[in-house]
């Protein structure tokens, strides 16, 4: 019975065969693939539907289902999926967690074609392990922000006399004591717990970059506690003294207007809120935008990156459609695409970003990545999740969102506080 | 047509007739509690496991409690529950009440009024936060409209002051629950005999003496009844927080609810977000028990009265 059913199917399709009709795509599939994010408005939403766009030109089917709201959501529904044995095909996921999640559920290994493209000598290394945690590749990175920058209110600078962006970290406090004394609020900032923690990362890195490395992102004890952290901490106590006071539980884009009206000076922000910025239909002409404070002279790159993991699916089709996404994702064409939606830079180090499709802030942004890239000065974020795991990055930034509200608290006994919040969420 | 009796149909009707109102009430019932029952026994059992992203079974004794014990969050937030309880129960039972009297004084409008105040419980507990965190910004809210009356100096920045920020949600809750309290509190106002107020009346009694010695032992029961409702909304709040002030400024305003969800779903750490529900729950007993404790005396009172 079920054998002349099969024949009797393979006598129809050689008969639609002969007679010229395009059948089916049967018994080869399209390779397709199943996605899950919380990329589904605005530029994020945007960018991704553009890739899959791509991937149906390609030959591919793309299914995407987005869960909107916070990551911790998306994660849930990720969680729920592989509890129940039916990973998507590909996911949203970044930094470490990609080593964390990877131990839950077994993933693709994409070294063929990651080597095929010689995609690893393109990227810094510091992303190269974050994506290959246990030496094969199984997640790739789509697009990069630099964390470390500063955007500058160009009426606010003209009422102080400034001409352009504080190259140190003194000459950042020069310019926001001007402007308090000129009825300037000189710093704009949101609320939110990530907002805070990223303020402290900038101070650091703009003080240096190698107590970064060893402090925040090796967790060295002797860094976490060195001089370089107090003095990072005593910036942030300057800095938390000329945030704006109504920001309550805010997100930042909340209190942008005053920053575009040039009520308030200078935001310390990623690259992303240029892309938030032009939605709120502000004039990128009114903005400076560059590099945060740095100290020691050379420019070093505190990053952050948007990645895809790539969970292990039986089905023929989906397999086909991981390689292939895969491919289209380390392409130069693609990835420009994706970052010219969203407003971040490349993640290859080889994209040439003088086009007129590219804003002044992303060319300073990849050059800096490009310079940093060579130097070896390239940081990962901790206030979004990029140098250390949830548990550990979530405990250090209640230590310095208390710290800038709570002006009792000294720098001395913040680090102490600190390296106290790392013993314990690792014990 | 007529009804067969029970005893003149047949087996199986009798037999339904019969087992019908079991299957009713037990089947629920056992799904329920294997529901309540089941996951929190599940729950305990994972809070003594080594548990990060999923639950594992490897036992770990008490680690994760005394790793959640020794955080700074947990501590701030069992003190700001305990200064949320107090205030927001208090707050809501004496603005109920009172609304609550004043509404019984047989007043025209009564019902228009009583679904005003009973409206915020309509309300979720996210619209009320962000509607607040809204009027109780001092760049765009109440102090900003006082001070554009001409009240230049008016300050009322409680939100972004991470000693005062707790008392913000006191506010907002005790503005949420304060309806509830209402419809209670006048409900056993209703109840009390009206010829009590006349013979109070009769005798000399004042309004004050009045409530104080006849309306009040009146509605114990009923404000009991309020107090322990209230107070276990207050242990579980969780969405007015994190509407209101995301547990900040800092983490001033954080609650135990908050830490269990920051544990559980964004640290992804299983095992301690299970121990500081186990603690929760145990916060919860510490207030059900005594109210049970009071319940069973009462009833044992009345049976020997009565």
């Amino acid at each position: 019975m079920l054998s002349r059913r099969r024949d009797f199917l393979a006598g129809a399709a050689g008969m639609a065969a002969m007679a010229g009709i395009p059948a089916v795509a049967w018994p080869q599939a399209k390779p397709r693939v199943t996605f899950i994010s919380q990329w589904s408005a605005g530029s994020d939403g945007a960018a991704i539907t553009g890739l899959g766009k791509r991937l149906e030109e390609e030959g591919g089917i793309w299914q995407h289902s987005p869960v909107p709201g916070f990551t911790t959501e998306m994660m849930n529904k990720l969680r729920a999926d592989i509890i129940a044995g039916n990973p998507p095909a590909a996911s949203q996921l970044k930094g470490p967690e990609i080593a964390a999640w990877c131990k839950i559920a077994p993933t693709v290994d994409l070294d063929t074609p990651v080597a095929a493209a010689g995609y690893e000598k393109l990227i810094p290394a510091e992303l190269v392990g974050l994506h290959k945690p246990q030496g094969h590749w199984i997640a790739l990175p789509m697009q990069v922000y630099r964390i470390n920058t500063i955007f500058l209110s160009r009426p606010a600078m003209a009422r102080v006399g400034a001409t352009k962006a504080p190259a140190t970290w003194a000459e950042f406090n020069e310019l926001a004591t001007a402007m308090k004394a000129a009825g300037i609020i000189p710093v704009a900032n949101g609320g939110i717990r990530w907002d805070d923690g990223m303020k402290l990362e900038i101070a650091l890195a703009g003080i240096g970059a190698e107590a970064y490395r060893a402090g925040i992102m090796q967790l060295d004890p002797k860094a976490l506690k060195g001089p370089e952290m107090t003095a990072a901490f005593a910036q942030l106590r300057k800095i938390a003294g000329w945030m704006d006071p109504t920001t309550a539980a805010q997100h930042y884009s909340v209190h942008l207007p005053k920053f575009l009206k040039g009520d308030a000076g200078m935001l310390l922000m990623g690259g992303w809120a240029q892309g938030v910025i032009k939605g709120l239909g502000g004039k990128i002409d009114d903005i400076l935008i560059a590099a945060a404070p740095q100290d020691e002279g050379q420019p070093c790159f505190v990053l952050n990156a948007d990645s895809m993991i790539f969970w292990k699916r039986p089905e023929a089709d989906l397999q086909a459609g991981q390689l292939l996404l895969a491919k289209l994702m380390m392409q130069k064409d693609v990835q420009e695409k994706y970052s010219q939606t969203t407003g971040s830079i490349p993640v290859r180090t080889d994209v040439d970003l003088s086009g007129p499709a590219w804003s002044d802030g992303q060319r300073d942004a990849a050059a800096a990545l490009i310079e940093a890239f060579k130097s070896k000065r390239v940081l990962l974020s901790l206030a979004h999740n990029m140098a250390q795991p949830n548990q550990i990055s979530a405990a250090m930034i209640d230590v310095i969102t208390e710290f800038i509200h709570n002006d009792k608290v000294s720098p001395e006994q913040a680090v102490a506080r600190l390296a106290q919040a790392v013993d314990n969420a690792r014990g | 047509m007529s009804r067969a009796g029970p005893a003149r149909g047949p087996g199986w009707r009798v037999w339904i007739g019969k087992s019908l109102p079991l299957a009713v009430i037990w089947v629920p019932l056992l799904i329920n509690a294997a529901h309540v029952v089941g996951f929190t026994v599940w729950t305990t059992w994972l809070s003594f496991t080594t548990s990060e992203l999923l639950p594992e079974y490897d036992w770990a004794g008490l680690r994760s409690y005394r790793a959640v014990v020794r955080t700074e969050n947990i501590e701030i937030a069992y003190i700001n529950l305990v200064l949320y309880g107090v205030g927001f129960v208090g707050l809501a039972t004496l603005v109920g009440f009172l609304l609550a009297v004043l509404l019984d004084q047989r007043i025209r409008g009564e019902n228009l009024l009583r679904t005003i105040f009973l409206y915020p419980l309509a309300v979720s507990f996210v619209v009320t936060g962000t509607v607040w965190s809204w009027l109780l910004n001092p760049g765009l809210g109440i102090q900003k409209f006082v001070r554009n009356l001409g009240w230049a100096d008016f300050r009322f920045d409680w939100i972004t002051d991470r000693d005062m920020a707790i008392y913000t949600i006191v506010i907002a809750a005790a503005w949420h629950a304060a309806g509830f309290a209402m419809a209670l509190f006048l409900a056993g106002l209703r109840s009390i005999d009206p010829d009590l107020a006349k013979a109070a009346q009769i005798d000399g009694a004042g309004p004050l003496r009045y409530y104080l010695r006849i309306v009040l032992p009146g509605i114990a029961p009923i404000a009991i009844a309020v107090l322990v409702i209230l107070l276990q909304f207050a242990i579980k709040t969780f969405d007015l927080v994190r509407a209101l002030t995301g547990g900040g400024p800092g983490i001033a305003t954080t609650l135990p609810a908050l830490v269990v969800y920051d544990f559980m779903f964004q640290r992804g750490q299983l095992g301690r977000g299970s121990a500081a529900a186990v603690l929760l729950l145990l916060s919860l007993l510490l207030v059900l028990l005594p109210y049970y404790a009071y319940a069973q005396w009462r009833a044992r009172r009345e049976r020997a009265h009565g």
